[in-house]
């Protein structure tokens, strides 16, 4: 019963609904008109006009009452259809949620403006906006075979009435609505975002207020027999009733002419504009060798189907038929063929053969692409199965939730302060592994064993190559030299890269030395310390600045990358290993250790050994220029190339109980 | 005898203003949550009146209490600061001086010791006892507000700048929710409706002159901080009593003895924030009534309850009161999800205005300062919606996300952990405009979830009613 009365609602609201063609006020006005040329300019009498207006031939016609059908059927099938297109809300919503990200916070335009100026522009530009779109789809429903094939319903009306607009087919009609819902969640999303609540529809009666006088004017005569010339000055800024009538004529001459909706210049632009003259008065409506039954149910809702579906498969029919025939003609291709599938069908077999003989689990803060290599290698060589939960952060505050029940065995991560955060939680195992003793040098484990350190990564200054002084820089301390003052980029201080710097500094020379440097640094800014690493390097790519400081492999991520607007910004800066006088360039690691719950111990320190073995060492410098932790293993030919450095030699557990007093001294200076 | 018009006029006004009014006074006592009579059979007593709920009211009294002594650090450790505002939070001991609310101006309170209210309540015992998954470590309920007594003795006004924290809106935001809003909704409107827990036939405790129903239910209506009379007061004099304005003495002080009795006449945090809803709603397409249905829930189910004159109550009377218990579960939770919606919104804002400062190089202090205190509140009560009944599930781990465990501060680091000594650990965050970008997350899932109607301080506008006013996109109408 409520679909039903939700049905006549969907029928008849429209008459009531000011935001729609037929409303009944719209109507009158449109009978107004006509009255008013008929008898005003055309000097007939009311009854004569009357009759004309409302003659039998025209709203009893086939054509008419066809309309009227169409309008019954659809108006159902949009009931099902309507709900399940996309939301205007959803894209609207996406679009300011993008917008956050784009600008990095809110913008708010104009914001002295009073509401009603932002809401005139907003109404002003949602009219030209919709009607320039309207152009566009109209004109393309007419250029493409595909699309034709369902406008071409619209066009078999042979006699026009107001009600013609309805006369649609149901997939055209979900054509304009993901135009409007485009157009309409595009405008709602930016204009919040940049106005604010100062958004808001100028509305008549509820009805957009330009479109409440275009349909006041008389819109519905454009699907009428009442020919109304708006003369030719206007007719190139407004299409006239007439125009639209033009653009239904079934002689060539009118076709393609007329597209838009209310305005004019959009046919100009286009080079589709045909003015109302009287020569041009159409001698009928419709398509010329259309079918033979237009108005038939099957013609106007089943046919069109069929022939955009030729319109689309024919040149493809025509290849894929060309194809078959070339691969039976040749014996190469037949072979190619059959190899291709039997190659998939092994890889397949293949991928549900492989058993595990153990298994392990690593928690990993390392990103999946730096340490599957590392993972592949371990399974070939022991059949042990891997699994890994990767997560940029909280992973030590899961493994806290989980406690004894976690199924972690391994904890892979970066920075001596994140694996400082297992430790300092009591989340790491005490190993005992002559093998690691060995492997990994005294300052760069915990003293008692329950971490451990298997790559190095160097704090670098990066300088542009464009910048001569600046290739001189030797030290770190030397970037606070007035010389430098807006020429450095920085992320942010309390970052843990940076961080730990600071916390060498404070180590080297005491908190008060590394304040006084870090304000010189801060002093020497282009810009708000942001973005990452590359951001930096992309920074002075783009003439932001000249200096910066970045972890050294992703200056060699940058140089091979597979991005060639990456491997630009890498072409634009010198690598510097500073301090190589002094105490050496300052180092971080990437480390991990056991996971005291661990049910698994042996085989974590097997895997623990097995990144400190010569040959894990060397993928670390291939897979992602990270220096060996192990002194007998050489870095790799990529990491040489970078050139050789002298390293602080300062223990690494130090960086992270002096982390805490960095961040102090970051926050001071306001890094 | 000639009677002018106007005169009639007058006299038919008159009347139309009096009848009302009159018929007011007629049923007001029947709208006030007092008076009920002593059912409980076997009682020797000489009380004629069954409603208590002071001990609740003792609690409000401390959390205000607390809240005002948080802000008293002087940016260093201060164990005597710290073992006062555990006396509030922990102990029971006698003594304790009311520090919030106390009289101001012309707005008189009766009582000044804690003691004159209820001896010997406690913050802690009432607290949430499971563990916040939304701050790092693991901790309790009880844990938590102790380890931010703890930072709030040693910061500066109880504010934590380096790393964005105001502990006295953290407190008195959770321990609404951890204790009001935990103890009323999950254990007094919970378990105790059942049947045989605290039975309508026997004393809540020997020689009591309540049953244990009745008992249960005033104790929770006292967890919610609304005066007695609450009905016969619009949301707007409700809210202007807890702000303690001169104007709202007359509205608070319904015995008419020139004195707030805050045992029956104040308005405490839960039902001040129901009723600021209510308020800014007033008249509006959005209105909310979150005070009055929650207050008139808890006194229909009273009389029900008063209704079975101390016999143990039937099946039907049981569904009964759980209807009103579940409606006031909902609408409390709302409160509370509101709350969260527009301070999530005051982030947002505070936001967008520390970034034009910072691009003009200006003095961010102030606006930094309200920002810290709005990022408190918001995960106060957000922290607070966490307590309840029903485990959030989901939705709390989404809320949880996309706060994170501190602000994002304007050198964009933010608090990612604890260490085991409490020290906060930082690390580089997200960048600002997508932390403001979770603001406007939290609204709409806080919109989606809960289906809140007030919402201040709304960050998209109102998206959809824009949307909406576009009308229908979907049509089968050509051009």
């Amino acid at each position: 019963m409520d679909v039903y009365f939700e049905y006549l609602e969907q029928v008849f609201g429209p008459l009531l609904n000011p935001q729609k063609r037929i409303f009944i006020g719209y109507l009158v006005s449109a009978l107004a008109i006509a009255l008013f040329v008929h008898i005003a300019i055309a000097r007939a009498t009311i009854g004569k006009a009357m009759s004309g207006i409302f003659a039998r031939s025209i709203w009893l016609s086939r054509s008419a009452t066809a309309d009227y059908t169409v309008m019954i059927v659809n108006q159902a099938i949009m009931m099902g259809v309507a709900p399940r297109l996309i939301s205007k809300l959803v894209i609207a919503t996406i679009l300011f949620e993008s917008l956050h990200i784009w600008f990095d916070g809110r913008v708010t335009l104009l914001p002295q403006t009073p509401a009603w100026v932002v809401a005139t522009l907003f109404t002003l530009t949602l009219f030209l906006l919709d009607d320039a779109t309207k152009y566009l789809v109209h004109r393309a429903l007419h250029r493409f075979p595909a699309l034709w094939s369902f406008h071409k319903v619209h066009h078999s009306a042979e006699v026009l009435t107001p009600f013609t607009v309805y006369r649609t087919h149901p997939i055209e009609a979900v054509i304009f609505s993901l135009r409007s819902i485009l157009v309409q969640a595009l405008l709602v999303g930016a204009f919040l975002f940049f106005f604010g609540d100062r958004a808001t529809l100028m509305t008549v009666l509820g009805a957009n207020a330009f479109l409440f006088f275009f349909n006041l004017a008389g819109s519905n005569l454009r699907h009428s027999h009442v020919w109304i010339s708006y003369g030719s000055f206007l007719e190139r800024w407004l299409i006239s009733p007439a125009q639209h009538q033009i653009h239904h004529s079934v002689e060539d001459r009118h076709h393609d002419r007329n597209f838009g909706a209310v305005l004019a210049v959009w046919d100009r632009f286009g080079g589709s504009l045909c003015l109302a003259t009287p020569e041009n008065r159409p001698a009928g409506y419709g398509i010329k060798g259309g079918s033979s039954a237009p108005h038939n149910l099957t013609t106007l809702y089943l046919h069109p189907f069929s022939e955009a579906a030729q319109a689309v498969l024919h040149p493809f029919l025509r290849g894929s038929k060309d194809m078959l025939k070339t691969i039976r003609q040749s014996r190469a291709l037949r072979w190619t063929a059959l190899g291709v599938l039997a190659a998939l069908a092994g890889i397949m077999a293949q991928s549900t053969q492989s058993k595990a003989a153990g298994e392990l689990n690593i928690y990993s803060h390392r990103q999946p692409f730096l340490i599957e290599p590392f993972l592949d290698a371990y399974t070939k060589k022991t059949g042990t199965k891997i699994n890994v939960v990767y997560a940029s952060k909280g992973l030590a505050q899961r493994l806290l939730a989980e406690g004894e029940r976690s199924p972690a065995d391994v904890i892979l991560t970066v920075d001596i302060a994140r694996l400082s955060v297992y430790a300092d939680k009591d989340l790491l195992a005490p190993v005992h592994s002559e093998v690691l003793l060995e492997n990994v040098p005294p300052h760069l484990r915990a003293s008692d064993n329950r971490w451990f350190a298997f790559s190095k990564r160097a704090r670098v200054i990066v300088v542009s190559k464009a910048a001569g002084d600046a290739n001189t820089i030797k030290t770190y301390e030397e970037l606070v030299d007035e010389k430098w003052r807006g020429r450095i980029c920085l992320r942010p201080g309390s970052h843990v890269y940076n961080r730990a710097l600071v916390a060498s500094f404070i180590n080297a020379d005491g908190v008060a030395a590394a304040e006084k440097w870090a304000r010189g640094l801060i002093a020497n800014l282009a810009r708000r310390p942001q973005g990452n690493d590359r951001a930096q390097v992309k920074a002075i790519f783009e003439g932001v600045c000249d200096i910066s400081i970045i972890n050294n492999y992703y200056y060699g991520k940058l140089k091979t990358s597979d991005k060639s607007a990456q491997r630009d910004w890498a072409a634009a800066v010198n690598l510097i290993f500073p301090n190589q006088q002094g105490r050496g360039t300052h180092i971080n690691i990437s480390g991990g250790g056991v996971a005291i719950h661990s049910r698994n111990k042996e085989e974590a320190v097997r895997f623990l050994e097995f990144l400190t073995s010569a040959k894990a060492q060397k993928l670390y410098g291939s897979v992602n220029f990270e220096y060996p932790v192990n002194p007998k293993v050489e870095p790799s030919p990529e990491l040489k190339a970078l050139g050789s450095f002298k390293e602080d030699q300062v223990p690494i557990y130090r960086i992270s109980e002096l982390a805490p007093e960095a961040q102090k001294v970051i926050d001071r200076v306001g890094w | 005898m000639r009677i002018s018009k106007s005169k009639l006029l007058a006299t038919v006004a008159m009347g139309a203003l009096l009848a009302p009014a009159s018929l007011h006074s007629a049923v007001a006592n029947d709208d006030v949550y007092a008076d009920f009579p002593v059912t409980v059979k076997g009682y020797s007593g000489d009380k004629r009146n069954s409603v208590s709920y002071s001990g609740q009211i003792a609690r409000h009294v401390l959390h205000d209490s607390l809240k005002k002594l948080a802000g008293k650090g002087v940016g260093k450790p201060d164990d005597a600061l710290k073992s006062k505002l555990l006396t509030y939070f922990e102990s029971g001991d006698a003594g304790r001086e009311i520090v919030a609310p106390a009289a101001k101006g012309a707005f008189a309170v009766l009582q000044s010791s804690v003691d004159e209210i209820s001896k010997g309540p406690n913050l802690a015992g009432k607290t949430y006892k499971g563990t916040i998954t939304g701050m790092p470590n693991g901790m309790t309920g009880v844990e938590l507000v102790k380890f931010w007594i703890d930072k709030a003795s040693a910061a500066d006004n109880g504010v934590d700048e380096a790393n964005g924290y105001n502990y006295p809106q953290l407190i008195s935001k959770f321990i609404m929710g951890a204790v009001s809003y935990h103890q009323a909704v999950d254990n007094y409107l919970d378990e105790n409706l059942e049947a045989d827990n605290k039975p309508n036939d026997k004393p809540y405790k020997d020689g009591a002159q309540y049953t244990g129903k009745e008992h249960s239910w005033d104790e929770a209506f006292g967890y919610f901080g609304a005066p007695a009379h609450s009905l016969t007061l619009t949301p707007a004099q409700v809210y202007a009593i807890a702000k303690q304005k001169d104007d709202a003495l007359a509205a608070a002080d319904y015995n008419k003895d020139g004195k707030v009795d805050l045992k029956t006449e104040m308005t405490f945090g839960p039902a001040y924030y129901a009723a600021s809803f209510d308020k800014s709603t007033a008249g509006k397409d959005n209105e909310t009534k979150y005070l009055h249905s929650i207050v008139q829930a808890f006194l229909d189910g009273r009389k029900v309850i008063t209704s079975a004159k101390g016999e143990k109550l039937t099946d039907d009377q049981r569904v009964k009161l759980k209807e009103h218990a579940a409606s006031i579960r909902k609408n409390w939770e709302n409160v509370l999800a509101e709350a969260s919606y527009k301070y999530a919104g005051s982030v947002y804002n505070d936001m967008e205005k520390l970034k034009t400062i910072l691009e003009a190089n200006g003095d961010t202090a102030k606006v930094y300062g309200d920002y810290v205190k709005h990022w408190g509140e918001l995960k106060g009560f957000t922290l607070a919606l966490q307590t309840g009944k029903e485990n959030l599930g989901e939705t709390a781990t989404m809320i949880n996300r996309l706060i994170g465990f501190g602000p994002l501060l304007l050198n964009q680091s933010q608090v990612i952990d604890l260490d085991s000594k409490g020290n906060y650990l930082r690390d580089q965050g997200l960048g600002w405009g997508e932390y403001m970008l979770h603001m406007a997350k939290l609204q709409k899932l806080l919109v989606d979830k809960f289906g809140i109607k007030a919402k201040s301080n709304t960050i998209s506008g109102d998206i959809s009613a824009l949307a909406k006013s576009l009308g229908a996109s979907a049509g089968a109408e050509n051009d």
